[in-house]
């Protein structure tokens, strides 16, 4: 009796709240999905229908055949993959700069990065826009990877100052004394217990390039073109595609949580190891 | 230690070296290619930016550059760039190209975006091309004069390309029905308006309304035709003709002419309502012609907003193609701008995309004119204008606008208290 009490007090204090808040954030992903499974004649007709009666994935089709999307899926994934390396590499070495060394002007440069974060970018799209041109490498990736760079380096060095801030510095001292050089420590000692927080830094530099719009539909063109400003052609003055529309999505968000999965065990297994033992 | 050091340098000399040399290489290459151009046999290269309603307009524009490239006969190639329109920040997105020293030599353009290029001088006055043109006459002069209204120096920096022109779609068996005809008048519309708002089966409550009003933003496009018709204008919204048409309007809601929510009902309402036989009429222009023809067969027809002794009036949407300043191939540009107002690429873009064509000629075509919708389109273009484009518009049409008109369907305020609200907002006295 009292384990059947209980029961019922788990169900209606967890999993009910539970089930509905997990409802609540996935149908937006299952309407998502549906609508890109559902024919024509469904998804513009006046009955909502929950499944498609016929489910049918020429979306899907038209997307890749007609739309060309593997184009501007390849070129998200350099953009956001080269980002994501450069920025690590560079904001990395900045914060272990910034957390170990005191140097003159050390804390003038850590506000000038982040006071860069305040402008809003739409401020910087003209500058940014004409450094380009002139540089000659205006609808090339690389002018998306440098203007990524812009805001994802002064945060990550935030991010990555505050986790090397935290990491006691006997460690690097122990293996000093050991005899390794400053280099051999950070290499061998620092960066292994670093690589969970360069995990997720790297996820949120993958992620935020990934997505980003403002920069992509200026500073690229049919070639260079980036998934968030093919989609958003897909949504004109009088109309939206939404079949072609949420089939991109569908694709879209799959390599994002394909990363998370395996970014994910690494993420967690390094955040609960801890940085120090015994 | 001296040695990660020395890594590091490295390491950051060459990714500087690389940023460099990439720059230094398509530096040179534009180089070249803008030296390329300039010799005789290269071909002069004309960038056009262009957004796209679907992809299928992205194909159909594709193929009408490929068709000019093949048959200009003048070595014009046309590259098109296409950028999305993103609820209007396509201008924005032009705007900043243009700022940054990157204009296309041509572009799709609405003619609300003029004042904030033409300020910055980005915009090259076209009326010397426009005279000297063979083909100006075939586009209708009412079209010239709206689209030179919209800067204060009286030049024209539109071309006109396409237009959307508001007609009234209506139910034919609800016309039926009711025992009415085509409204011929304005009087006559308002009458049937009354008319086909009907309790079809008895239950007291009303099940067919008369006509779908847009209380919610965009509406003031349908609205303007009713406060014209009593002549008012939007030049001086508190006339008393003015404010009769405001009061017409209000009598049509507060009379049960029109469904209960139609304060809030915004595009995607009224043409809900429409297609659900909740509404027997309503304003909106060809581009929901194809849904309409799909859900309704021959039930569903078009007439142009009737006449009235003191004054027509329909909202025409817009798009134009503008040349800018910088282009350093103007007369190729206009060539192309030509080709897309009443060339080749004028009866291709109209007849596949079913975007009402502005050249004379194309109107007359059988394809345009066996279309009934293209056809009542048409008829509206000689009485069809656009609101006063002011620093203030896009505020009103957005905020004032519907948050007045919701207020004065209501019975909060009275006619003239709205008009006098939005002449203020309009013309910020």
């Amino acid at each position: 009796m009292k384990k059947r009490h209980s029961g019922l007090i788990d169900f209606f204090a967890l999993y009910l709240p539970l089930g509905v808040i997990l409802l609540f954030l996935l149908f937006p992903f299952y309407w998502t999905f549906v609508t890109s499974i559902k024919p024509k004649s469904e998804l513009y007709g006046s009955v909502v229908t929950y499944w498609p009666q016929n489910v049918v994935f020429d979306s899907y089709h038209k997307l890749f055949v007609d739309f060309n999307f593997i184009k501007p899926m390849g070129n998200s994934l350099l953009v956001a993959g080269v980002t994501t390396l450069v920025s690590l590499l560079v904001s990395m070495l900045a914060a272990y700069a910034f957390s170990r060394f005191r140097f003159p002007g050390r804390k003038i440069f850590m506000i000038m990065f982040l006071t860069n974060n305040m402008f809003p970018t739409v401020l910087l799209l003209i500058p940014l826009y004409s450094i380009m041109r002139s540089m000659g490498i205006l609808y090339t990736p690389i002018a998306l990877i440098l203007s990524y760079t812009t805001f994802t380096i002064p945060f990550s060095v935030w991010l990555l100052n505050g986790y090397l801030n935290d990491l006691p510095k006997s460690l690097e001292e122990a293996a000093m004394v050991d005899g390794a050089s400053r280099s051999q420590a950070f290499l061998r000692i620092i960066f292994p217990v670093l690589i969970p927080c360069l995990v997720a830094t790297g996820a949120y530099i993958f992620m935020t390039s990934w997505n980003e719009y403002t920069f992509a539909v200026l500073f690229t063109n049919e070639t260079s073109r980036t998934i968030p400003v093919a989609l958003k052609n897909l949504i004109g003055q009088l109309g939206v595609q939404w079949d072609l529309l949420t089939a991109g999505g569908i694709i879209t968000i799959i390599p994002v949580c394909i990363m998370f999965f395996f970014a994910q065990k690494r993420l967690v297994a390094g955040l609960t190891a801890g940085a120090v033992k015994g | 230690m001296s040695g990660c050091k020395k890594a590091l340098t490295m390491i950051l000399a060459f990714a500087l070296s690389i940023t460099t040399l990439a720059g230094c290489q398509s530096g040179s290459q534009s180089i070249s290619s803008a030296a390329k151009s300039e010799s005789p046999n290269q071909p002069i290269v004309l960038k056009h930016w262009f957004w796209p309603d679907s992809d299928m307009h992205t194909q159909v524009m594709q193929s009408m550059v490929d068709d000019f490239n093949a048959t200009n006969g003048k070595n014009i190639k046309v590259e098109l760039e296409i950028h999305p329109w993103d609820g209007g920040q396509y201008s924005q997105d032009l705007f900043t190209a243009a700022m940054g020293g990157g204009a296309p030599d041509t572009a799709g353009f609405k003619l609300t975006s003029t004042p904030l290029f033409t300020a910055n001088h980005l915009l090259e006055p076209l009326d010397s091309y426009i005279d000297s043109w063979e083909d100006k006459d075939d586009i209708q002069d009412t079209l010239y004069k709206t689209l030179r209204s919209v800067t204060k120096d009286d030049n024209l920096y539109l071309m006109p390309w396409n237009t959307q022109i508001l007609y009234v779609y209506y139910r034919p068996s609800m016309f039926q029905a009711a025992g009415i005809d085509i409204p011929k008048t304005y009087e006559e519309f308002l009458q049937d308006c009354r008319k086909l708002t009907r309790d079809t089966n008895g239950d007291g409550k009303t099940d067919v309304y008369g006509y779908g009003i847009r209380g919610s933003k965009g509406g003031q496009e349908p609205w303007g035709s009713f406060i014209y018709a009593r002549g008012g204008s939007f030049d001086n919204l508190t006339s008393d003709a003015s404010i009769q048409g405001m009061q017409d309007f209000i009598d049509l809601f507060q009379d049960g002419c029109a469904p209960p929510s139609a304060p809030n009902d915004g595009f995607n309402e009224i043409i809900a309502n429409f297609q659900s036989g909740l509404t027997a009429m309503t304003i909106q222009h060809i581009g929901t012609s194809v849904n309409m023809v799909e859900k309704f067969g021959d039930d569903v027809g078009a007439f142009a907003f009737p006449d009235s002794p003191q004054g027509r009036w329909t909202s025409m949407g817009d798009t134009e193609t503008v040349m800018f300043s910088s282009s350093k191939n103007k007369e190729a540009a206009f060539e192309w701008m030509s080709y897309l107002a009443t060339g080749a690429g004028q009866k291709t873009w109209c007849v596949k995309t079913g975007n009402v064509p502005v050249s004379k000629t194309v109107q007359q075509m059988p394809e345009i004119q066996n279309n009934r919708f293209m056809k009542i389109s048409i008829e509206g273009a000689p009485f069809a204008g656009i609101l006063p484009v002011l620093d203030t518009t896009t505020d009103w049409i957005n905020n004032t606008w519907p948050a007045t008109i919701q207020a004065a369907l209501l019975g909060k305020i009275t006619a003239k208290e709205a008009m006098e609200q939005l002449d203020k907002a309009l013309y910020s006295k």
